[in-house]
């Protein structure tokens, strides 16, 4: 592990990390309060195809996912398509539509532009291979994140336990609705950067869901959630590290597959704790 | 957890699809742009080459090259006498990722001399020749040819300045006897072949007089079997090199060394054209903020104006350059 925190691609990587764990623990619990993490994987699914075309179109695949999840974040404002019950036939079939063309582009990216790693990078992440110079932007829409749901605390809140009250009270209740599903689409952009588009939900809902087994105050959960998400990217990150001297090509395992795995046994460990508690 | 159910409006199921739709079709409609857009350079290369083909009187020797630089040295041999198909030629693809398209099979499956590089890395070659078996057909592959061993780590043999005259006299050999009739034709090339490459020999001894021992970077393995003939010496890890050759991440710790040795420790970036990624990229920037030279590399022959002897001169005259006066070429 020598030079772990001299190395430069290893620097960003934690600060990447780090930004896209604390936002996906406050935004997490609210996406699993709100039960809607099936919208998580949605924009993840779709994210894909902006992150594809993001690489054909030569800019950085960051601004791919967030473009995309601005958009699909209005679509299914406007559709109620967030809520699974009695549509996901069509959901499921419209998400392997957008997969589909992100075949087509990540084939493009291969085959027009010579992006050899376009697929890796978009499906599983290359948190390594984060540009420098797209940190402040990160940062600035992490940031944004957090401040947005500190703003939107009490109206989210009780438009997500009691949605009729909350109409009767005069909250917003659709504005809130969609503001909230923007907040999703940015921070899945972000945590696909770190674990790829495909693995992005597990970073937004895992941590949550642990948290909020072990603290049922969402102001509490969303600060256990975002040190769970910060712990396991890390240790993912510093676990990538250790791993390139392992078999079998010594060459290091993917940091996704130590996050998402972390993730789970975070779960479990949680699960478990619950279990034995009774 | 308990579900709760967020009041909005309820949609019908095709009103979601139609929404949804909508953005899929924006990315289509952008990509199909920009696939018009290159269509040339996109899709010309997986058909059979037409200034070859002009010459058939019916009687030429239909061959396939699996790459660009191989095609090319079997029309030096076979002249108007063979009718050639390069399979992967656009400088934009990289030939890692190559998936064969119907015209390709078409094109293995009438062609009596293939030549294929081996070493896994045009292995649908084998494929295509196998779903068309033909007793009159004969393939030369590099790998084989060269008795090298299927754990060569290197597959790019055509840096290799000993490698080409081996599979030009292989062709010349091949083809005479397809055409017994032409064969003095076929030798004649072949002698012309070899003469013509000398050129490209002296300015690699140049190169290694002046310059033996120079320490070079490189992103990927493509001409580290030509900066070994000259005497440079490649610092970058090959574990770096192999990660970009074959499209995955490379360990943080490889990067750190790299980036450490565009630091100034290197006099050259010999920087792979037809492989890039984001790191690839970001060296670029580290490799020009140092005022480190790019020299550019390719996999396949950078067409048009070049055939393999001219590229490979280039290729070394651009090395001299970069080490003499500092001089960039990211691009023949």
């Amino acid at each position: 592990m020598t030079g772990f925190l001299a190395s430069d691609p290893v620097r960003v990587a934690l600060v990447v990390g780090a930004m896209a764990a604390v936002v996906s623990g406050v935004v997490g619990v609210f996406t699993v309060v709100r039960g809607q993490s099936f919208a998580g994987h949605a924009f993840g699914d779709l994210g894909t195809l902006g992150g594809s075309g993001a690489f054909l179109l030569n800019v950085n695949p960051l601004w791919g996912f967030v473009s995309v999840g601005a958009v699909v974040a209005g679509a299914m404002e406007l559709v109620g398509v967030q809520r699974r019950r009695g549509r996901d036939v069509a959901t499921g079939i419209v998400l392997g539509a957008a997969l589909g063309a992100a075949a087509l582009l990540l084939y493009l990216d291969t085959t027009r532009s010579s992006t050899t790693g376009a697929a890796v990078t978009v499906l599983f992440g290359s948190i390594f291979a984060v540009a420098s110079g797209s940190l402040p932007v990160m940062a600035g829409l992490a940031g944004a994140g957090v401040l947005a749901v500190v703003a939107l605390y009490r109206p989210l809140l009780l438009s997500s336990f009691h949605p009729e009250l909350a109409s009767v009270r005069g909250v917003p209740v659709r504005a809130v609705t969609l503001g909230f599903l923007v907040l999703m689409g940015v921070t899945v952009s972000l945590t696909s950067m770190v674990v790829g588009t495909i693995l992005s939900p597990a970073l937004l809902v895992g941590p949550a869901a642990c948290a909020l087994r072990l603290s049922r105050r969402p102001g509490v959960a969303m600060v256990l959630a975002a040190g769970i998400g910060l712990v396991v990217t890390w240790a993912g990150i510093a676990l990538a590290y250790a791993s390139a001297t392992w078999p079998p090509s010594h060459a290091g395992w993917p940091v996704s597959f130590f996050v998402v795995a972390l993730v789970f046994l975070a779960y479990l460990g949680v699960e478990a704790g619950a279990a034995a508690r009774g | 957890m308990s579900r709760r159910m967020v009041s909005g409006p309820v949609a019908v199921p095709t009103a979601a699809a139609l929404a949804v739709a909508l953005v899929l079709a924006g990315a289509l409609a952008i990509a199909a742009v920009l696939a018009a857009a290159g269509g040339v350079s996109g899709a010309s290369p997986r058909h059979p080459s037409a200034a070859a083909a002009r010459h058939g009187s019916g009687a030429a020797i239909a061959a396939v090259g699996a790459e660009n630089q191989y095609a090319n040295v079997i029309s030096q041999i076979g002249g108007r006498f063979v009718k050639v198909t390069a399979i992967m030629s656009n400088p934009n693809t990289d030939p890692h990722e190559f998936e064969a398209s119907p015209s390709v099979a078409r094109a293995v499956a009438t062609a009596r001399l293939v030549v294929q590089n081996g070493l896994g890395y045009d292995s649908f070659m084998g494929t295509l020749e196998s779903a068309s078996p033909s007793s009159g057909r004969k393939v030369i592959d590099v790998q084989t040819l060269l008795r090298l061993p299927d754990g060569t780590r290197n597959p790019h043999l055509w840096y290799d300045p000993s490698t080409m005259p081996k599979v030009a006299a292989a062709v010349a050999k091949d083809l005479g006897e397809l055409e017994p009739s032409h064969r003095s034709v076929f030798e004649r090339n072949l002698r012309r072949f070899d003469r013509s490459l000398e050129p490209w020999r002296a300015a690699i001894a140049a190169l290694e007089k002046r310059f033996a021992g120079a320490p070079v970077a490189t992103t990927e393995p493509v001409a580290d079997d030509l900066l070994a003939a000259a005497g440079l010496v490649d610092r970058t890890p090959f574990a770096f090199q192999a990660a970009i050759m074959n499209g995955v991440d490379p360990s943080p710790q490889s990067v750190s060394t790299e980036q450490s040795l565009l630091k100034g420790r290197v006099k050259v970036l010999v920087y792979n054209e037809q492989v890039t990624n984001t790191v690839t990229q970001s060296l670029l920037a580290i490799a020009r903020a140092h005022h480190i030279p790019i020299v550019g590399v390719y996999e396949t022959m950078p067409t048009p104006g070049y055939d393999y002897q001219s590229w490979m001169t280039a290729e070394v005259h651009a090395l001299t350059a970069a080490l003499a006066h500092g001089r960039s070429a990211p691009r023949l």
